[in-house]
């Protein structure tokens, strides 16, 4: 195996980035990285336009995404890498997604119009709903745009995050199934920071990952930009315990925040050092 | 180059920390790679987004500190494994002393009660903070090997100083209970004597704590310089000479560091623990009941709380304790001992202090140094041993020999017919010893009782550096003959034999060693 640059957690446009999927396509080239993946919230269409663009002397691509579950035990973000996008169960997880964030969305704009008096035209709320990705930030812009806040930020923190709305979820197995149903490799990412904010080590990760593991989870994205030494080394014997894949990803976000490309805290270890569950998931991705 | 100082403030989590980020790189544009500090005296909580956005600045601005960092922040730094990745300094609540009541004072540090359930112990030292975290990892350490002591759960700033905090409910010091309740006396000898036997029984794994042979090993060679070059020689020769042993000291045991708490009788004062041979222990020991206040009593009021003289007997007891003997010759051969570590401690300690400027000082001085160089003529080694009594070879010291292994039988559960026929034959080679060995000079005589399990025999070993002599190389004497024709100085030998079960005879390392067996 030659030296390769790996990253496979990256948003664009079609999510929360500021990149478009070609822009993407052209950093990671500068970048020199070898393999990567587009992993949009909820969202497998970026995916797809990398695909129809993608020249052969390009980095090697695998689709990719990023689901947001919720269940009893908490949230999780689940990578689902490597599978075809023409098979209709990721495509139904994407479309169920879409539906309950639809659904919360308006929900929570009701909630701001009752407990804050603040109107929301029809016209408008439509054409927010024909985003992706919907969510906060659209309405905190919709906000200003009304009038009825200084900044998007300022409606998000004064308003929007005062009204509790309680949203419907993707279900953890519905996407785990939905990913394997699909041909690709169900990942857990940045696992010890739950689904963003979260600090989560030891008896609760192992109880966390034994449940995702009942439901077919393959691997853990135990090389992270935000992760410390530290908590690289307990995903990495994770990983090894209970055999599975590693994964590696910046989570680069574009402008949104200060991720560069290719961060991944694998730089450095030649190939042949990668750890086990990290070959065994090139080898089956790699053509 | 100059460093950037950042404030961070209230809560830093997933709400706020795109707008944390963007300040932080605002207040660093244009200053290039420079060090950064952020300074978290006002920082209260950070989630993980927040922790992310420290670790991107780190990325950047590779040379990254955090200070003030509370409890509740450090631990989150600390479990994910910030901390070792770049400088995290904690904030320090600050406690007073003034008008605390003192209750330990060590080499280190003074110890002083905060409230009814806290005390603190202030570092001499004001930059302490590695002394803390020392003596907190051999707490630590001793409390896992079985040793009771209390463990430090917070540092805390104390003036220009920084001390360390623990929990002590309702804790005297012997110190306070000998000075208090002097009819506890015993009481106090038997469980300050069986903690110090609980410390020196515990082995210490490898590399986890200094080897104390070392250090006194540095206070004979500093007494080079002091003493005549023979005696200075030989007190070199006799620590070099003490086995390495892997068993704790504590290195500091005065009634002031141990602590009498809810039924249990515990440690403070942790950062001497160390390694080595029981002896050491006894010097600073020595030091503290007698050494210090030798010429000056008052001195030990003002420390310890109690006299002089409660000082000596209590000493006195508990080295009788910890020996297991009433004898006093034994007792009195490892005060010797004791007293050789421990005036060549006071003197150096002394000197160093500047100690040859005062009049006190130089007479202190003085004294200890005599004393250290008549010990000096007459011990020839620092090693002791329970089961072994090292006395000068004279026959008014027989009494003492005879009751010294007459103990050692009846612990060993000994019939009384045996132990008058020991008793007997034990006085014959002493005797003999005593006559002959050094005649016409005077020497000294080793005696070592061991008993072994089943079968159950008795071994008297005597050891001298006399004149190479085999008694059994002689034939018996004539008992026949009447007491005027016999030979002198060879019935003692016959009736050993006649008596043991076997005696054997040996010259090695230039020490006549006579053995005495007895099946019982």
């Amino acid at each position: 195996m030659e030296s390769l640059q790996i990253d496979l957690h990256m948003h664009s446009t079609v999510s929360d980035g500021t990149d478009t999927p070609q822009m993407i396509l052209e950093k990671v080239k500068q970048a020199g990285i070898g393999l990567f993946s587009l992993t949009d919230h909820d969202a497998i269409k970026g995916s797809g336009e990398i695909l129809s663009i993608r020249t052969a002397e390009d980095p090697f691509f695998i689709p990719g995404v990023e689901f947001s579950c919720k269940d009893e035990e908490g949230k999780y973000h689940i990578l689902g890498l490597a599978y075809d996008p023409q098979a209709p169960s990721i495509q139904e997880v994407v479309d169920l997604g879409h539906e309950y964030r639809m659904r919360k969305v308006r929900g929570r704009m009701a909630q701001v119009t009752q407990e804050f008096g603040y109107v929301f035209p029809e016209d408008e709320v439509v054409k927010l709903l024909q985003n992706d990705n919907p969510g906060k930030p659209h309405i905190g812009n919709l906000m200003v745009k009304l009038g009825y806040a200084q900044s998007k930020e300022q409606a998000i923190r004064e308003i929007i995050n005062k009204v509790h709305f309680k949203g419907e979820y993707v279900r953890p197995e519905e996407a785990i199934r939905g990913i394997l149903g699909a041909g690709g490799v169900p990942v857990l990412a940045h696992p010890s920071y739950g689904s963003g904010d979260q600090l989560i080590f030891g008896e609760e990760m192992d109880a966390r990952l034994k449940r995702l593991i009942g439901f077919g989870l393959q691997g853990v994205e135990a090389f992270y930009s935000g992760f410390t030494p530290r908590i690289r080394k307990e995903m990495l014997n994770f990983a090894e315990q209970y055999d599975l894949y590693i994964t590696a990803g910046s989570d680069y976000h574009g402008r949104n925040k200060l991720i560069k490309l290719g961060d991944t805290g694998l730089a450095g270890i030649p190939c042949e050092e990668y750890p086990r569950g990290l070959k065994r998931f090139l080898e089956r991705v790699l053509p | 180059m100059a460093e950037a100082k950042i404030a961070l403030t209230g809560r830093i989590d997933s709400n706020n920390a795109p707008r944390v980020e963007q300040d932080m790189l605002g207040q660093l544009a244009g200053l290039g790679q420079v060090p950064v500090v952020l300074d978290a005296q006002e920082l209260q909580y950070i989630s993980s987004a927040g922790l992310r956005v420290i670790l991107r600045l780190k990325k950047n601005y590779p040379d990254l500190t955090i200070t003030n960092v509370n409890s509740e922040v450090y631990e989150i730094l600390e479990m994910t494994g910030f901390t070792e990745m770049m400088t995290v300094e904690k904030a320090y609540r600050v406690v007073d002393v003034a008008g605390c009541e003192e209750i330990g004072r060590g080499a280190n540090g003074t110890i002083y009660r905060i409230d009814q359930d806290n005390v603190v112990k202030v570092y001499n030292n004001a930059d302490a903070l590695e002394d803390i975290q020392h003596e907190r990892e051999v707490a630590r350490l001793a409390l896992i090997l079985g040793i009771p002591t209390a463990i430090s759960y917070d540092v805390v700033r104390v003036g220009e100083s920084y001390g360390s905090v623990f929990e002590l409910l309702n804790a005297s010091s012997f110190s306070k209970i000998l000075a208090q309740e002097p009819e506890k006396m015993d009481w106090c000898v038997k469980e300050y004597v069986d903690l110090l036997k609980k410390i020196h029984s515990t082995v210490v794994p490898a590399g986890k704590l200094p080897d104390l042979k070392e250090t006194v090993l540095d206070w004979a060679r500093f007494m080079l310089d002091y003493l005549p070059e023979e005696a200075g020689k030989k007190l070199v020769a006799m620590v070099e000479a003490i086995p390495h042993d892997d068993h704790m000291i504590h290195g500091d045991y005065h009634t002031k560091n141990v602590m009498f708490q809810n039924d249990e009788v515990l440690l403070i004062d942790m950062d001497t623990l160390a390694i080595g041979h029981p002896i050491f222990e006894l010097a600073s020991m020595f030091n503290a009941m007698i050494g210090y206040s030798e010429m000056n009593p008052e001195q030990i009021i003002a420390f310890q709380g109690f006299d002089a003289e409660t000082g000596r007997t209590f000493w006195r007891k508990s080295l009788a304790e910890y020996l297991n003997t009433k004898n006093e010759l034994k007792i009195q051969e490892v005060e010797n001992k004791a007293r050789i570590i421990g005036y060549t401690r006071m003197i150096r300690r002394s000197i160093r202090r500047k100690g040859m400027e005062t009049e006190q000082g130089r007479a202190e001085i003085e004294h200890w140094t005599g004393e250290l160089l008549e010990l000096l003529a007459r011990v020839d080694t620092l090693m002791f041993s329970r089961n072994e009594l090292e006395v000068e070879a004279i026959e008014e010291n027989l009494e003492q020999v005879q009751a010294f292994v007459d103990e050692q039988l009846e612990a060993a559960d000994c019939s009384p017919k045996s132990q008058m026929q020991i008793g007997l034959a034990v006085e014959e080679i002493f005797v003999n010893i005593a006559r002959y060995a050094y005649a016409p000079e005077k020497g000294r005589a080793t005696v070592r009782v061991e008993v072994s399990d089943a079968p159950v025999v008795v071994t008297i070993t005597f050891m001298d550096h006399g004149q190479p002599y085999d008694p059994l190389a002689k034939e018996d004497p004539d008992v026949t003959l009447s007491a005027s024709e016999r030979a002198i100085g060879g019935l003692g030998i016959f009736i050993a034999k006649k008596t043991m079960d076997n005696v054997l005879y040996e010259y090695k390392d230039g020490q006549n060693i006579l053995k005495l067996k007895k099946n019982l």
